[in-house]
């Protein structure tokens, strides 16, 4: 044991009781990529707080207002509007299609030669609300399947070659990049199904989307529930899906909702798969202004993702158009960073609270 | 009696109540596993899919191409190809000017004199462009030629194709009544061949022209445009070698020659055009967007990997727990921001953040710098890189996590520090976790649509590989790109519809193969650990 002790001493320390200069050099090369390590780390957490920081300034300007109610309601509540740009009286007056209209027609002898820039006044209401249907119809559509086929993966499938195959295929319907559902919802709903450009086809091709990470979610969730609460309850006499109904799923339900919860996030973020299954660039009427109730599953809607699409790459950048761009981009990124947000914090509470 | 009589009939009842039972739970069990073959069917409905609405283009690519050597389409394409390199050597040449025209100005020169410094360049390159019109005239007098054969013959097909399907509805004496027009190649095809001739006499006038200008081609003052000119010379050199070859090609092009099946498969995934909605030919070669993916991630990838897996090895081992606590959730949050915002980001800041950097004078012994797009692969890999970080960093840590304690434990029971367990203990144990995790990255990468078609130029050209890096700050398209482009406006049925299905299935195939491999990665790894 002291002869252990000594060995240990004299490999670290020299007679000065100083480290050696090996292990100087190597506690130098240490530190060093010690803080190369640390200093990746901090620059991706820079770099995206920089986006958030940049997006929320310039966005906050749309948004807020620095007078009472303090926020921009017409921008929330109305709809995109072609802003009419001219000089009046020597000054240079922007005004959107409405209000333009009315001028013109309080000044019906002038003519003010106007140059237009699309999309950039009014508001952005159409679109939040299209965005909002289709999450709910997607999500409804996903965690229907998702937790039933979990279901069926945690508590049913004995591993077998079947079971294996699903799960291969989950595996990899994860991987499939969210353009070709694009392209499959179209080529499946849209001209096959003939639902055209329809709310209908975007639930499904956005609920398919996201079906695997809830799968998988969800499976983990009811994997957690301990296995004596199952078998307590069938050594009672219950059956199977009595069991499930009443021993399982009230305790995994928590978690598979957290979970899901992210997905909410991902359907609300892409873009891709309702190009052209979902979304219209413009639309005047809002969803609810449908002839018959038929007919508000097969409209096509505004969202907001293609609305920042839209105003992003078919309109010029200029002074005009800014202050839409970065409104739309901050409403959008605030929502959806909201709804992570709520996943990831809600998640953290879980991991601490729930050990069985 | 009566309880003689009921004791049966509760048996009966309790015996159908357990029949029923059973069968609900039956019921139950095969609607749940119903629900989980949702995504085998899911994945073989995207494959019949694509394959259904992407099928047909290699037919009708052949017949496109066909249709392109028949009515001499591609007989006026050797003339053209030879009168748009001489356009194009022009082009060069006015680059030279531009360099010759700074390097003036850099020495004080003010604008006139550095003018009149170039004059007799000027010249030079006005009697350079000058001598290809000849060669442009020709050009322009045949288009008309084999562009009326093509519409006649491909409405001829059209005709054709209506008689089949009347034919195959049965109705024989409708298809009877059609009558084929009958169009008349050979007299185009002799015209056509006629002017080979006069290609032989203006291409050897222009390359006596060019040749005589090369002799007597203006001095230059900067040393960078001389280099440039050398080279150019060598290029028009080159050029007017090659002008007799052209001439062979002409002779020896036969309309009658036929276009071998392969080549509709071929044409699509090695052609080096992606041309549509053009009024000569439409090509739909796969190649430009291909390289377009690849050139994109790769960039990602390079930010998205150091990163990635430093942050990985950070948080695991390193990290106090409370950084832990906070950098872990961070880091997976960013993995919700909308692809379209970075993309939207990556147009309004981004972009401009780079040119003005490669316009900056400390980087101007970069050769490509500065550069003349401010929205190119460099622009969207970076965006893309923030897109793959959390997906490696996270399967990162997991299989840095995942590695048994004994291995760290023994590591620093031999005398190994910190750095020395990470690097030849934890690292090695998890590479595989590691590689697949940046496999799956690369998979998330390459299917990314939204970042590319903002920011990556949108320009259909394989970048300029002589340049060396700077291939890397030229705007190229992408395969997810041009679907989300170019499907919103495409004619729903015809062959530029077809091509993007195929675009889509090449795409969708591509994320299959990396997601197996990830996957077989993965599977060895948990064996070799045990």
């Amino acid at each position: 044991m002291t002869n252990f002790q000594m060995t240990k001493d004299e490999s670290i320390t020299n007679d000065e009781g100083r480290p050696s200069s090996f292990r100087r050099r190597s506690r130098v090369i240490e530190r060093i990529a010690f803080w190369s390590f640390r200093l990746a780390t901090y620059a991706i957490i820079l770099a995206t707080s920089y986006i958030f920081l940049d997006i929320t300034v310039k966005g906050a300007r749309t948004v807020f207002t620095t007078t009472p109610p303090f926020i921009n309601v017409p921008f929330l509540t109305e709809k995109p509007e072609t802003l009419y740009v001219f000089d009046y009286q020597g000054k240079q007056k922007s005004l959107g299609d409405r209000e333009f209209r009315a001028f013109q027609a309080q000044h019906p002898n002038e003519d003010f030669h106007p140059s237009t820039v699309a999309y950039s006044a009014g508001g952005i209401w159409p679109c939040i609300v299209g965005t909002a249907l289709l999450v709910v119809g997607s999500m409804v559509l996903a965690l229907l399947i998702g937790i039933s086929s979990a279901i069926y993966l945690s508590e049913y499938s004995r591993d077998s070659r079947s079971i294996r195959i699903i799960r291969i295929a989950i595996l990899n319907l994860a991987g499939v990049p969210s353009i070709v559902f694009g392209l499959f919802g179209f080529g499946l709903f849209v001209i096959f199904f003939h639902w055209n450009v329809s709310l209908l086809a975007g639930w499904f091709t956005l609920g398919l989307m996201v079906l695997p990470a809830i799968i998988t979610a969800s499976e983990e969730a009811l994997r957690a529930v301990p296995q004596g609460l199952r078998e307590g309850s069938l050594a009672l006499g219950a059956t199977k899906w009595q069991t499930i109904r009443k021993n399982v799923l009230p305790y995994a339900l928590p978690g598979i909702l957290t979970a899901s919860i992210l997905g909410i996030a991902r359907v609300a973020g892409e873009t891709a798969p309702i190009m052209f299954t979902a979304a219209y660039a413009l639309r005047d009427e809002m969803p609810w202004q449908v002839q018959r109730w038929t007919d508000f599953f097969f409209q096509g809607v505004m969202a907001l993702p293609y609305h920042i699409y839209v105003v992003s790459s078919k309109i010029p950048q200029n002074e005009f158009t800014e202050h839409v761009q970065y409104g739309a981009a901050f409403v959008f990124l605030v929502l959806v960073m909201l709804i992570a947000l709520t996943s990831v914090v809600l998640r953290e509470r879980s991991r601490n609270r729930l050990s069985w | 009696m009566e309880l003689a009589a009921s004791a049966p009939m509760v048996e009966l009842d309790e015996h159908r109540r357990h029949r029923i039972r059973r069968l609900t739970e039956q019921g139950i069990r095969y609607f749940f596993g119903g629900n989980a073959v949702v995504a085998i069917v899911v994945l073989a409905l995207i494959t019949i899919f694509l394959f259904r609405e992407g099928f047909g283009f290699f037919g009708e690519n052949l017949r496109s191409l066909r249709l392109y050597r028949t009515s001499g389409l591609e007989y006026v394409d050797i003339i053209r190809t030879q009168s748009e390199k001489h356009a194009s050597l022009t082009r060069s040449l006015n680059r030279i000017r531009l360099k010759e025209f700074s390097a003036q100005l850099e020495r004080r020169r003010n604008n006139e004199q550095a003018q009149a410094e170039l004059a007799p360049l000027d010249q030079f390159a006005t009697s350079f462009s000058d001598a290809g019109e000849e060669l442009n005239g020709l050009v322009s007098d045949l288009n008309d030629d084999a562009m009326g054969l093509k519409e006649a013959l491909a409405s001829r097909d059209e005709v054709v194709a209506e008689r089949d399907r009347l034919t195959r509805a049965g109705d024989a004496s409708a298809a009877a009544k059609i009558a084929i027009p009958v169009v008349d190649s050979s007299a185009t095809v002799t015209r056509l061949r006629a002017s080979a001739a006069t290609f032989r006499l203006t291409s050897s006038t222009l390359a006596a022209k060019l040749s005589g200008l090369l002799n007597s081609s203006p001095g230059l003052t900067s040393p960078a445009a001389q280099k440039l000119f050398q080279s150019w010379k060598k290029q028009v050199r080159d050029y007017v070698a090659t002008l007799p070859t052209a001439y062979q090609e002409l002779n020896i092009w036969d309309p009658a020659r036929p276009v071998p099946w392969y080549r509709g498969i071929s044409a699509f995934l090695f052609g080096r055009d992606w041309i549509t909605a053009s009024f000569w030919q439409d090509w739909y070669g796969i190649r430009p967007l291909l390289v377009g993916s690849i050139l994109v991630s790769a960039v990602a990838l390079l930010f998205a990997i150091p990163f990635g897996v430093a942050a990985a090895i950070y948080v695991s081992e390193i990290a106090r727990p409370s950084e832990k606590r906070l950098i872990k959730p961070y880091i997976e949050f960013i993995s919700a921001i909308p692809s379209v915002v970075l993309g939207f980001f990556g147009i309004a800041v981004v972009g401009e953040v780079i040119r003005r950097l490669s316009q900056s004078h400390w980087l101007s012994w970069i050769s490509f710098f500065p550069i003349s797009e401010r929205l190119n692969v460099f622009t969207a890999g970076v965006l893309l890189a923030l897109m793959a970080i959390p997906t490696i960093f996270t399967l990162s840590e997991d299989a840095l996590r995942n590695v048994p304690r004994g291995f760290k434990e023994a590591s620093y029971a031999l005398g190994a520090n910190r750095l020395q367990t990470i690097a030849r203990v934890l690292v090695p144990a998890s590479l595989s976790g590691i590689i697949s995790a940046i496999l799956l990255g690369f998979g998330r990468v390459i299917g990314e649509t939204m970042v590319v078609l903002l920011c990556a130029g949108n320009r259909i050209e394989i970048p300029d590989f002589s340049e060396g890096l700077g291939a890397f700050f030229q705007p190229v398209h992408t395969m997810t790109g041009i679907i989300a482009q170019e499907m919103g406006e495409v004619v729903r049925g015809s062959i530029h519809y077809h091509a993007l299905f195929m675009v889509g299935l090449v795409l969708f195939m591509i994320t299959l193969a990396i997601n197996y491999a990830a996957q077989k990665i993965v599977q060895r790894y948990r064996m070799s650990i045990g």
